[in-house]
């Protein structure tokens, strides 16, 4: 109350200086009422004058982030050229705008319109930097909109809110952006839903940016999923966002299906033949829950789940400029420290807090090898909160966060706790390390992102980080690995990008997110608790099948989504149905994919295939290779060809037992896609056995017959 | 309201490139806004000519004052170890070692004020070859991959057949063994690297010739096979659409399109033309390293219609003994004809030729370029180390004006003089010149805008023949 108070005392303070203008127009604010201005015509973008290094010589900041030194851009520079007093109208800043001079970006202000009115009245007043007010909020409206029907309109608005309680209607001031352009259109703060679902409309007045959502339901009427199975928390928040949307779920995949899916997301394999045999013909009500359990105990777990933490912490080997910058034993050591962490089902907050408070020899402490993987302070820090957090930082290099909250002292303060860690072979603290923060120049001073400054005398900033990372409370750290989880079993984070949360980025199942994390960290940060909730709902066991009503559905599951293999999942896969083996650089025979500890290991499948070099985050990183080799290779190439029917290999092994072609069909068949040929396949299959001279001829289909099965998709991927 | 970018281009944003669903829905929605935004870009560049652009990089970083910014003037130990010759233009001289260039200069346009501020080759090739100063925040495409993912994607040009639109002879591959490619665009505007050297005798494309054992026959039941698989999978299933797999079938087609595989076919080309380009077929000499029958192969490729091809010629990177642009080794047999600049002048001298004879010079962009160029004083290994300050670059074809040379270097060929050029610029114009413009925005995964080529960048109007 006091200190609104006293900027009210301040803002009449600045009324009565302006007291001149009495029976003149109100004046104009330079932050409030002329930035607004440029942000809506595009001024102050990344494109144009927000650039960093500005456009035409002139620089604006980045959405007017910095109003000050906009002001001081306008005003100042260029021999004050961009402003005449005297004769406003031939102001350069007013000219160039409404293209009354030659302007790059062409006409940006309507010369009749409002903003040019605003702009020509300020330079009147005599140019000056007056703030009047303080914003406080802005509150947008609707935040939440349901839509019956497509192509509606839907009225936006933005209402400021300051600091001495007054309000501003400044909707024909903010800028609304749909995310998806091809399914929202927004014209003069009134948007259109397109396409059904439900989109984002971001809403940037000033420093604010807001998300608002619009739904139109996916089909024109209602379902009713009141009698979908309800196994837990997931389920409740997954149908009701269904209902919401009138989508109609698929049907329950069926045992064979289950059996390869929950395999392949807990222990990257495929089920073996005989567990395939036995899991179908057991009639126990409980034998999925009993399956799920018993794949999160298995050695397989503790391997594939150490590959999807070791993919995110980037582990491998390097060189720079031809030096060993990381040892392969000391990659080594450091996918054998996760591995132990995983076998001995370490909290994923004590996980982070190793890693984070790492040091020690790179070779001895695997773990300190978290401070050797990226180059520098600065890129510790954009890795640690991609990580930890699951925000993208590193804008907040060069400028504050144009979506998100982050500051450059966030960024810069952060980097400043980890400019004080040694990266030489030994990681150990290092005293006199600075990070220099661009703006001011000077070191900039230890402080926890978004919170507090450390004390100035601290001397390891990181245990602070890691107890606030790690702390109940902290808002971003089990999120972000919850919804990594979601991601890996379910194909699709509740927030994608999975490592780009903001607030104008949002779940798509808010609800859920938050009871996920919460969950997890009332099991004590247990991965393999998370993982057991989503893999026992009855959301994860839908089938893949969409129906005619849910088609379009890519991200509420109403039906599972077909996931790719991964390339170490899919190298393994085809070793496993050709019954032989692959060879992994050095490593000893019969190393799986899923087991090498470093990814600059040779391999040729693993290349063609596109496995993540790890240099970078491998969350949707394109693959290197482009799809045309690879089908090339497919086709011609040594990866399937080499083994097909390669002596003491499966199918090999199948013809020297003199088995039936029907019956290497079914073992293959149950070898690659964990189930039985259907009657219509068999009787395919039959005809072109048939059609062949059962002497040589049956040899080579039978090859093309493996060949097409772990060519075709449901070989391929996981559904 | 129209309201506009900087760029010129009506505010109208795009779903991001790497934003598509596995379902693939909107997707109609996505090219009918690109095409809005390709027919505006067409109709500002509607002079274009070009169709196809031939890249010929020379890796390592060619030395400007033994090629195409001779200084005979200066002292000993910058004017090296060569003479320069008249050319076709009055008052221009070139090296000694490019007499056929020199012959016809008039239809050549050459930048010798190109300036970078980057000395290593990883960064001097990025920013060269993406037209951006490379930043580990962002991979950039290669120009390369623009142009194919504009004339593949966007453009959807019916007149490209099964080849891929951006192939590189051999290779593509960076210095530090970064691959060099697509940046945030799809896989599928990668370059398609041969990995194979039209210059050996061992020539031979991966993956398109049969596995022992198998043929077409094997590969078409394959095929079919995979076929039937794709729809028992997919029974139950709603979602509509093909069943088959449009990449296994770009393949399948690549393979059993005799048609498009003879493209690699330099057999067929007489033996005339091979050696106009650069062969000996006496001393059966097959050279690993052969700009002749690289560039030949490139010039088969573009008039299949392939848009942008990359020969990517290593052994420029000469910091000693610059004796070897003439002759290999002592006692080349074939008198150093066939060494790096007389290989150079040989083989871009006929590319122009042979083009121009068969009508597809004007529609065929040719670049010669590299890393950077040399410092101009010879160092104590008789080489020249890395000088990206200025160097030059020579254009040819696709409507590019010949006979004039913009831009020049000072007396000891260190520093632009006049019209210094940055990599951008050059940018800039490659993608003017091939009727794509330079302002067009992609976006990357996350959502960035990106131009093709970066903001501020200019064309070289000059360049452009009416």
């Amino acid at each position: 109350m006091k200190t609104s108070v006293a900027l009210f005392a301040l803002v009449l303070s600045l009324a009565s200086d302006a007291g001149g203008f009495a029976r003149e127009p109100e004046p104009v604010d330079f932050a409030n009422d002329l930035i607004p201005v440029f942000t809506t015509a595009g001024c102050n973008g990344g494109g144009c004058h927000g650039a960093a290094i500005g456009r035409g010589g002139f620089k604006l900041s980045l959405f007017g982030g910095d109003p000050k030194a906009d002001h001081e851009s306008i005003v100042r520079q260029l021999a004050g050229r961009r402003v005449n007093l005297a004769r406003p109208q031939e102001s350069l800043v007013y000219l160039k705008p409404t293209a009354a001079t030659k302007h790059g970006g062409k006409q940006a202000l309507d010369d009749s319109g409002e903003g040019a009115r605003l702009l020509l009245r300020w330079i009147e007043q005599g140019a000056r930097y007056l703030t009047q007010r303080t914003l406080v909020r802005v509150e947008v409206g609707p935040l939440r909109h349901t839509a019956r029907a497509l192509g509606s309109s839907i009225r936006l608005t933005a209402t400021a809110h300051y600091a001495d309680g007054s309000t501003r209607d400044v909707s024909r001031w903010t800028v609304f952006r749909a995310e998806d352009p091809s399914a929202v259109r927004v014209e003069a703060g009134t948007a259109k839903v397109l396409r059904r679902g439900r989109h984002i409309v971001v809403a940037r007045y000033l420093g604010e940016v807001r998300p608002v959502e619009l739904i139109v339901p996916m089909t024109g009427g209602t379902v009713d999923l009141a009698a979908e199975p309800r196994r837990n928390f997931i389920d409740v928040e997954v149908l009701e966002t269904l209902a919401s949307l009138a989508v109609p779920v698929s049907g329950m995949a069926d045992d064979a299906t289950f059996l390869r899916r929950v395999t392949l997301d807990l222990t990257g394999r495929l089920p073996a033949v005989d567990r395939v045999r036995r899991f179908l013909a057991d009639g126990d009500a409980a034998k999925r829950a009993t399956l799920v359990d018993e794949l999160l105990g298995s050695q397989e777990f503790v391997e594939y789940w150490t590959l999807q933490l070791a993919k995110l912490l980037r582990i491998r080997s390097q060189q720079k400029k031809g030096l060993i910058t990381i040892t392969p034993q000391a990659a080594r050591a450091y996918h054998e420290w996760l591995a132990q962490q995983i076998r001995d089902n370490v909290g994923y907050d004590g996980l982070a807090r190793s890693l984070i408070l790492a040091q020690g020899h790179s070779v001895e402490t695997g773990q300190a090898n978290f401070y050797r993987t990226v180059e520098d302070p600065r890129a510790q820090t954009e890795f640690v909160t991609e990580l930890f957090m699951g925000s993208r930082m590193r804008c907040a290099n060069c400028h504050n966060h144009p979506l998100d909250r982050w500051t450059q002292d966030d960024y810069h303060g952060l980097t400043a706790i980890f400019a004080k860690i040694g990266r030489e072979q030994v990681v150990k603290l290092s005293p006199i390390g600075k990070a220099i923060h661009p703006v001011t120049g000077q070191p900039a001073a230890m402080r926890i992102p978004g919170e507090r400054l450390l004390p100035a005398e601290t001397r390891d900033g990181r245990r602070a980080l890691a107890d606030w990372l790690t702390s109940k409370e902290n808002p971003y750290f089990a999120k972000a690995i919850v919804n990594r989880l979601w991601k890996a079993m379910m194909g699709r984070g509740l927030v994608e990008p999975v490592d780009d949360f903001r607030g104008t980025n949002p779940a798509t199942h808010p609800v859920l997110l938050t009871k996920l994390a919460d969950d997890f960290v009332s099991h004590a940060y247990d991965l393999r608790h998370t993982l057991r909730r989503i893999a026992t709902s009855a959301a994860y066991a839908r089938s893949a099948d969409a129906t005619a009503g849910n088609i379009a559905d890519d991200r509420y599951y109403s039906h599972a989504r077909r996931r790719k293999l991964e390339p170490e999942v899919l190298a393994d896969a085809i070793s496993d149905v050709l019954g032989v083996a692959d060879r992994y650089g050095r490593e000893p025979d019969g190393t799986r994919a899923v087991a090498l500890h470093d990814a600059s290991i040779e391999s040729d499948a693993l290349d063609i295939l596109g496995r993540c070099g790890r240099k970078a985050s491998c969350e949707g990183a394109g693959a290197p290779v482009g799809a045309l080799p690879r089908k090339l290779h497919l086709f011609n190439g040594a990866l399937l060809n080499e083994r097909l029917g390669v002596s003491g290999g499966r199918l090999d092994e199948s013809i020297r037992a003199g088995h039936a072609p029907a019956q290497i069909v079914a073992e293959f068949y149950l070898a690659a896609l964990g189930r039985h040929p259907s009657r219509t396949e068999r009787r395919f299959w039959a005809e072109q056995i048939d059609a062949v001279d059962a002497s040589d001829g049956r040899r080579g289909l039978l090859e093309d017959f493996v060949w097409s099965l772990l060519a075709c998709s449901e070989f391929q991927t996981n559904h | 309201m129209n309201r506009r970018r900087c760029d010129g281009v009506v505010r109208r944003d795009f779903l991001r490139v790497g934003g598509l669903t596995a379902l693939g829905f909107g997707l109609g929605d996505l090219f009918a806004a690109e095409r809005a935004l390709a027919d505006s870009a067409a109709a500002g560049a509607r002079k274009a000519k070009a169709r196809s652009c031939i890249l010929i990089w020379l890796d390592g970083g060619p030395s400007h004052l033994d090629t195409f910014d001779p200084k005979p003037e200066a002292p000993a130990e910058i004017r090296g170890p060569f003479g320069s010759i008249p050319t076709r233009l009055p008052g221009v001289r070139l090296g000694e070692l490019l007499p056929r260039i020199a012959g016809m200069l008039d239809r050549i346009a050459l930048l010798r004020a190109v300036t970078s501020p980057f000395g290593v080759h990883n960064f001097a090739v990025q920013y060269l070859m993406t037209g951006y100063k490379p930043t580990p925040a962002l991979e950039y495409p290669t120009l390369g991959s623009n142009v194919a993912y504009v004339r593949s994607e966007i453009e959807k040009k019916a007149r490209l057949g099964v080849l891929p639109a951006n192939i590189a002879i051999p290779d593509l591959v960076s210095r530090d063994r970064a691959v060099i490619g697509s940046g945030y665009l799809p896989g599928t505007a990668s370059p398609f690297a041969l990995g194979s050297d039209p210059g050996k005798s061992s020539f031979k494309v991966r993956d398109l010739d049969f596995y022992r054992g198998l043929d077409l026959t094997r590969l078409s039941r394959r095929r079919h096979f995979v076929d039937a698989l794709e729809s028992f999978g997919r029974e139950k299933d709603a979602t509509p659409g093909s069943r088959t797999d449009p990449d296994l079938e770009r393949a399948y087609n690549l393979i059993a399109s005799a048609g498009a595989k003879a493209a690699f076919d330099l057999s067929e080309e007489p033996l005339k033309v091979r050696e106009q380009y650069g062969i000996d077929p006496r001393r059966n000499i097959h050279d690993s390293n052969n700009i002749g029958q690289q560039c030949l192969l490139a010039r088969r490729l573009v008039e299949r219609g392939v848009p942008f091809v990359t020969v990517n010629n290593t052994g420029w990177d000469n910091h000693a003994d610059l004796a070897t642009y003439a002759n290999r080794h002592p006692g080349d047999p074939n008198q150093g004809q066939y060494a790096l600049v007389p290989g150079l002048d040989r083989a871009f001298s006929t590319l122009i030729d042979d083009l121009s004879d068969r009508g597809l010079l004007d529609e065929t962009l040719i670049l010669v370029m590299g890393d950077f160029g040399r410092t101009p004083k010879i160092n104590t290994n008789g080489g020249r180390d890395h000088w990206p300050n200025c160097f030059s670059v020579a254009m040819a074809g696709g409507g590019v004006k010949g006979g004039q040379v913009i831009g020049g270097s000072d007396a000891l060929g260190e520093f632009p003089t006049e019209r210094p050029v940055t990599p951008p610029d050059l940018a800039a114009t490659i993608y003017t010149l091939l009727g794509i413009d330079p302002a067009l925005e992609l976006h990357t995964r996350d959502g960035r805008p990106i131009r093709l080529a970066p903001g501020g960048s200019k064309v070289i109007r000059e360049l452009i023949g009416a």
